[in-house]
This record gives C-alpha cells, sequence and structure tokens, in this order.
C-alpha cells in the first residue's frame, strides 16, 4: 500500500523536475526585495509608489505565464505534460496558512513583539514548506533546508543597525527599519538559494533527458 | 479469515495487474495528463502501455483524447469518474484484506 502511496505523490513532485517551480519562487522573492528596495529608496511621490501594485501583479503575470512557456516549449516534449487537479480544500488551506502568517506578523509588529523570534519563525516556517513540498523528493535539497534554516538564524541574531541601515536611512523609526531589513534581506537570501537549486535542477533535467525527436516531412 | 480471502478475491482485476495499478494511480493524482508522462513515470515501451490504456478504457476506468499540441500529436488521459470510484474501492479492499 505504501508503494501505491509513492506513486500518488509522484505528480506532485513532478512540477519541480525541471526546477521551474524553484526558480518561479526565486523570481517571486527576489522581485519582491527589488521592488521593497525600490519603495524604501524612493520618495513618496515617486512613480515606482503610484505603480507598486501593477508592478506585483506584473511579476506575478511574470512567473506564471513564463513558466508555462518554458515546460511547454522544453519539459512536456521531453517529459510529458501533466494538468493538475486543483481541489477548493488544498486551496483554501494555504489562503488560510498566509493569512494567518500576515495577521502573526501585523499583530506582532504591533504588539512590539521581538521582529527576530518573528522572523527565525516565518523563515523556519517558509523552510519547513520547501521541505515538504520539494527537499522530500530530491535528497541533496535537503541541503539547501539546511542553508534556509541557517540563514534564518543568521538573520534573526544579526545586530538591529545593520538591519536598520538595510531596512532605511532614516533613523526616525528604527523598528520598522528593522522590519524593513529583516524582511528584505531574507527575501534575498531565500530567492538566491531558490535560484541556485532551480538552476541545478534544471542543469540536470536538460543533461539526463532527452530533446525531442525532429518530425519526418 | 474467510472473509479475508474473499476481499482478496473481489479485488478489481482490471486495476490489480501491476502496469494498470501505476497508470491508475498516477493518473488519480492530476486532472489529466499525456502518454509521454506515463511512459516516462513507469518506463514501459509504447506498445505495452497503449495496451494496457485500451483495457482501462474499455473497463471505462480510462478517458482517451487525441489532439495536437503546437502542430505534435498529443494523446491525453484522464480518469473517468467509474476510474476514480474503482481505484478508491481497489484501495479500501486492499487495506481491509492485508
Amino acid at each position: 500500500m505504501d508503494q501505491v502511496g509513492s506513486i500518488l505523490d509522484r505528480p506532485k513532485f513532478y512540477y519541480n523536475i525541471d526546477g521551474l517551480g524553484e526558480l518561479g519562487g526565486s523570481v517571486m522573492c527576489l522581485g519582491f526585495a527589488l521592488l521593497l528596495w525600490l519603495l524604501m529608496r524612493s520618495p513618496a511621490d515617486s512613480v515606482w509608489h503610484q505603480i507598486s501594485f501593477l508592478a506585483l501583479v506584473g511579476l506575478m503575470f511574470l512567473i506564471h505565464y513564463g513558466t508555462k512557456a518554458v515546460k511547454t516549449r522544453i519539459t512536456y516534449p521531453r517529459t510529458g505534460f501533466v494538468e493538475y487537479r486543483k481541489p477548493l480544500h488544498t486551496q483554501a488551506i494555504a489562503a488560510a496558512l498566509g493569512a494567518l502568517t500576515a495577521v502573526g506578523l501585523a499583530i506582532g509588529f504591533r504588539r512590539h513583539w521581538d521582529i527576530s523570534a518573528l522572523a527565525s519563525l516565518t523563515g523556519l516556517v517558509f523552510a519547513a514548506a520547501y521541505a515538504y513540498q520539494i527537499a522530500r523528493a530530491v535528497r541533496w535539497k535537503w541541503v539547501i533546508v539546511g542553508a534556509m534554516a541557517v540563514a534564518t538564524f543568521v538573520i534573526a541574531f544579526l545586530p538591529a543597525a545593520v538591519l536598520g541601515a538595510l531596512g532605511s536611512e532614516s533613523p526616525a523609526h528604527p523598528d520598522r527599519a528593522k522590519l524593513l531589513g529583516t524582511i528584505l534581506l531574507s527575501l534575498m537570501v531565500y530567492g538566491t538559494l531558490l535560484l541556485i537549486s532551480g538552476n541545478i535542477s534544471l542543469w540536470l533535467y536538460l543533461r539526463h533527458t532527452q530533446p525531442p525527436a525532429q518530425e519526418g516531412q | 479469515m474467510n472473509q479475508q480471502i474473499r476481499t482478496i478475491a473481489d479485488l478489481d482485476r482490471v486495476i490489480h495487474e501491476p502496469g494498470r495499478l501505476m497508470i491508475v494511480a498516477l493518473l488519480f493524482a492530476v486532472e489529466q495528463a499525456d502518454f509521454l508522462y506515463l511512459q516516462h513515470e513507469t518506463c514501459m515501451n509504447k506498445g505495452t502501455l497503449s495496451s494496457h490504456l485500451s483495457r482501462l478504457e474499455e473497463a471505462g476506468y480510462v478517458e482517451i483524447t487525441k489532439t495536437f499540441r503546437a502542430k505534435i500529436p498529443q494523446t491525453l488521459l484522464r480518469l473517468t469518474e467509474s476510474g476514480r470510484q474503482a481505484f478508491e474501492g481497489y484501495r479500501r479492499n486492499l487495506k481491509a484484506a492485508l
């Protein structure tokens, strides 16, 4: 029965067989980081503040359709096409978890909880989600999980002055600057780790799969 | 004990064959997949996979659609509702028997 269970899990892991799941995640993290940095460094009346929402939507579209286009050209002709089921309860659980995390962070910030602890908690949730979704299927990706966990603790224990300097140039709101600095650094580190892991997966995938045979005339 | 033996005898023989069990389990987890994906995952050759799929189609468990993706022929496979029910029943019976 366990073998049947593992066969049932295989299509889930197939989504990232080419590393595109991770590359999409890395574009999202690094894109958010870039947007956050632009918003922090530009004046309040700059164009970035006016189009930030549009840029966010554009980034999501880029990830969705970019992944689809690459899969259509590279993955489907090599190892086949899969359309996934979209059960409502899975989407509801993901949305609820996301909302819960956002509410937890907002409450924590308002009540002046320790930002380092919040950052560690969020980072560990991220690392656990990555381990469950991706590293479970590929053994070497546990190195990435370990790196994520270590990076989370390093960021949490960085001096407030370093994070504050990253978060904002103005010393008027040190708590806000520390929070923004923590988020910015976390996004950059997770994005970079996903980029490295995704690229290695894509390289291994291209190396171990045959390109589609040319159709005869 | 007799009940257990009867449960084993009641197992759906169309699904019980290892090759077809792999195909049905893979299709159960997705909305639809193409022939190439099943071939890649099961490591069966085209002929064997085709014959298993024909048997599953005859039983009404799999729906086969021939289509084109960017001018290249593509065979899409989907588990029917009765196929899903049959697989769930098979797993229940196997658990009870073991």
